[in-house]
């Protein structure tokens, strides 16, 4: 058996049924087959998914500190890379924790696209062809061909305003991450991405069914819902707001003002890391929660886990 | 200068959007919409036999040896390929085929030159049962849920008979005066002929695709729910519904003999049904792959084609299987009804890239002539 076969034989067979077996519940709905379906697979993700935010607005907030190895030791390579690894492992971040939970989405998000494809059919071959797939499960094969219409949208079909309201909850799950520096490089650098990842969404869901889309849509409302409840607050979709201290950004803004007045909490090596002349030079760093602070200053970061550890 | 200044991330982003968009486009490359290919079944009126091939032309083919008789008609013009899966339809001299394209077309049998086209202008929904001829009309079924029916010497509309909840995707099926019509909508519709006014309806628990069986005043049909269902042809009532065990759907048309029913079905079954009473008068017979090819009687034997292109014959006496004729070993499969007239039966087998006719003798199993290629790319 080729990996073909067993990809068909197990993921996707697995959706198409749990899907048809969903909409057979749900009065032939596969919308909400597949909105079920989409916070399934989501809360089953949840722990990578936490990680990945945690991982990504981590890595964001040491941006300036990594600037400043790059200052310090771009000609020596070797060195940087030494650094830079000493600086993820002493913040407790892996680099490969913001790619690889979307990685690992990716096989499902196949799976669901071919689900979708498979389990509304539109010519005659594609209908017998989804014979195959089917469990001998009453429930399943019974229910077949199932509605293709939800809400305004067939689903079979890609459908231009569900694309828009892709590439809108992206930008705005992107926003909420995307931190405000004065740093031009690095603000041009989160301006790409907070563009970049709903423009390219957007474009992929005019192009495929808008069952996919929906599932993105779903997904991005659940990722904000995460952002906000896992990692804190509105994050960079609130205005900067002097002393706002409400909300979770609030509570990590007094956590940061609490690091901040502990020196004694600075470690060895962060001071000898940070160059003070061009912290001080730059502006600090704003973040939409209402907090304003230059992250490079911070005398500790806060380990990025289950607990919030500090070490 | 923005180029200059964001180097390093053009460095970091655009491999990731390499991988997401390779990753999309082959998903939507590989993973695209099947396009509509067709299955035509073979209709045989006189020493000619008619089918569509999956380039979407009309081939007419001498009975006697297999050779063309006049060059393909091409039923969509030269840019459009139109799929066929209904077979043809002949009335006099002319040959009537309903395409995937939402068009039917009335065929000079003679000459294969086109008489008319409806609509004339514009498309219907995918129409994909066969159209169906009687008194001078054409009656067939569409994918937007309506009957419709056409004078078959000119192509003009007489009317939409009937509007049902989904797609008709079966063939319809006229008897004396009345026209039975399956749909997904899970119902079986009886309709008087003349005006469309429905003679009554009955439900069953799932869709309805296969063609119907009409015998002894009696509509016999299988449905997606894996239930094969007997009614009254007079007043819709149930006669019986089988308590076979199958798993899958019933697509293909089934056959009579001898009061036996025989439904094929997509479990790899054929299941022989009393037809009287609807129990089983034999165990299952399994080929071990979907049957979607609707099977003929030839003599005393019912000839059944397998998904995985193997032809077996069947004993109606002793129920004894035999394998009669194999294309599977050359990777063709058959999707297409069989058909048989004299001891011949014809086989549609297709490809991704082609599609060839065999004629076989029930008999013996051989090659009546050299298997014809439909089209090829």
């Amino acid at each position: 058996m080729g990996f073909g076969e067993l990809w068909n034989a197990g993921p996707v067979a697995l959706m198409i049924n749990s899907l048809i077996a969903l909409s057979s519940y749900f009065a032939g709905s596969f919308g909400i087959a597949i909105i079920i379906m989409t916070v399934v697979i989501r809360s089953a993700m949840y722990p990578l998914t936490a990680k990945q935010l945690h991982a990504t607005r981590a890595m964001q907030e040491i941006q300036p500190r990594v600037a400043e190895l790059q200052k310090k030791y771009g000609k020596d390579k070797q060195r940087l890379a030494q650094e830079q690894m000493s600086l993820y492992k002493e913040q407790g971040i892996s680099p490969a924790g913001c790619v690889v939970p979307m990685l690992i989405q990716m096989p499902i998000w196949i799976a669901l696209y071919q689900s979708i494809m498979k389990v509304l059919p539109i010519v005659p071959e594609e209908l017998l062809g989804l014979s195959r797939f089917l469990w001998d499960w009453p429930m399943v094969y019974s229910a077949l061909p199932l509605n293709s219409t939800f809400l305004w949208l067939d689903l079979v079909r890609p459908d231009i305003p569900i694309a828009i309201i892709v590439g809108a909850t992206m930008w705005l799950q992107q926003k909420m991450v995307t931190p405000k520096t004065a740093d031009p490089q690095q603000r041009a650098q989160s301006e790409m991405m907070l563009w970049m990842m709903p423009l390219m969404f957007g474009f992929l869901a005019m192009s495929f069914p808008s069952g996919l889309a929906l599932y993105w849509v779903i997904s991005n409302v659940i990722t904000i819902a995460m952002q906000y409840f896992t990692v804190g607050g509105w994050g960079g979709l609130v205005r900067a707001k002097a002393g706002a201290g409400s909300g979770a950004g609030g509570v990590l803004k007094q956590r940061i003002a609490q690091v901040e007045k502990s020196p004694s909490r600075i470690t060895a090596m962060e001071a000898d890391v940070v160059d003070s002349t061009a912290t001080e030079e730059e502006e600090p760093t704003t973040y939409g929660g209402g907090y304003t602070t230059d992250i490079s200053r911070v005398k500790h970061q806060p380990k990025r886990g289950k607990h919030h550890k500090r070490r | 200068m923005w180029i200059k200044h964001n180097r390093t991330l053009l460095k970091k982003v655009l491999p990731l959007l390499a991988i997401l968009i390779i990753v999309g486009a082959a998903a939507s490359g590989c993973y695209g919409r099947q396009q509509p290919k067709g299955w035509s079944g073979v209709t045989v009126a006189g020493d000619t036999l008619f089918v569509a091939s999956i380039e979407g032309s009309l081939v007419a083919l001498n009975t006697a040896d297999g050779t063309r008789l006049w060059p393909d008609s091409i039923l969509g013009g030269s840019d459009s390929k139109v799929a066929v899966y209904g077979s043809p339809a002949v009335e006099g001299d002319l040959v009537y085929v309903a395409g995937y394209n939402g068009k039917v077309y009335a065929i000079n049998s003679e000459s294969g030159a086109l008489r008319w086209v409806y609509p004339r202008e514009g498309n219907l929904e995918p129409i994909v049962g066969a159209p169906v001829v009687s008194q001078g009309r054409i009656y067939f079924g569409d994918s937007d849920g309506k009957v419709y029916t056409l004078d078959a010497a000119t192509g003009d509309k007489v009317g939409e008979l009937f509007q049902t909840g989904d797609k008709i995707w079966s063939t319809l099926v006229v008897d004396g005066d009345t026209l039975y019509v399956g749909s997904f909508d899970k119902k079986l519709y009886a309709l008087n002929t003349a005006d469309g006014s429905q003679r009554w309806q009955f439900e069953v628990g799932g869709a309805i695709g296969s063609a119907l069986l009409v015998y002894n005043d009696t509509v016999y049909i299988g449905a997606f729910d894996g239930c094969f269902y007997a009614v009254n042809a007079a007043d819709g009532s149930l006669r019986w519904q089988s308590e076979v065990a199958a798993t899958s759907w019933f697509w293909a048309k089934p056959v009579v003999y001898n009061s036996v029913i025989y439904a094929p079905c997509l479990d790899g079954k054929v299941y022989l049904l009393d037809a009287e009473t609807g129990r089983e008068v034999a165990g299952a017979v399994d080929l071990m792959s979907p049957i979607s090819s609707s099977p003929v009687v030839v003599d005393d034997e019912v000839i059944i084609a397998s998904q995985e292109g193997k032809v077996y014959f069947l004993g109606t006496s002793d129920n004894r299987l035999g394998l009669l004729f194999d294309v599977g070993e050359s990777g063709q499969e058959i999707f297409a009804p069989l058909s048989a007239s004299n001891g011949v039966v014809y086989i549609h087998a297709q490809t991704q890239k082609e599609d060839i006719l065999y004629a076989v003798e029930a008999e013996t199993g051989d090659e009546a002539w050299r298997p014809v290629t439909l089209s090829s790319k």
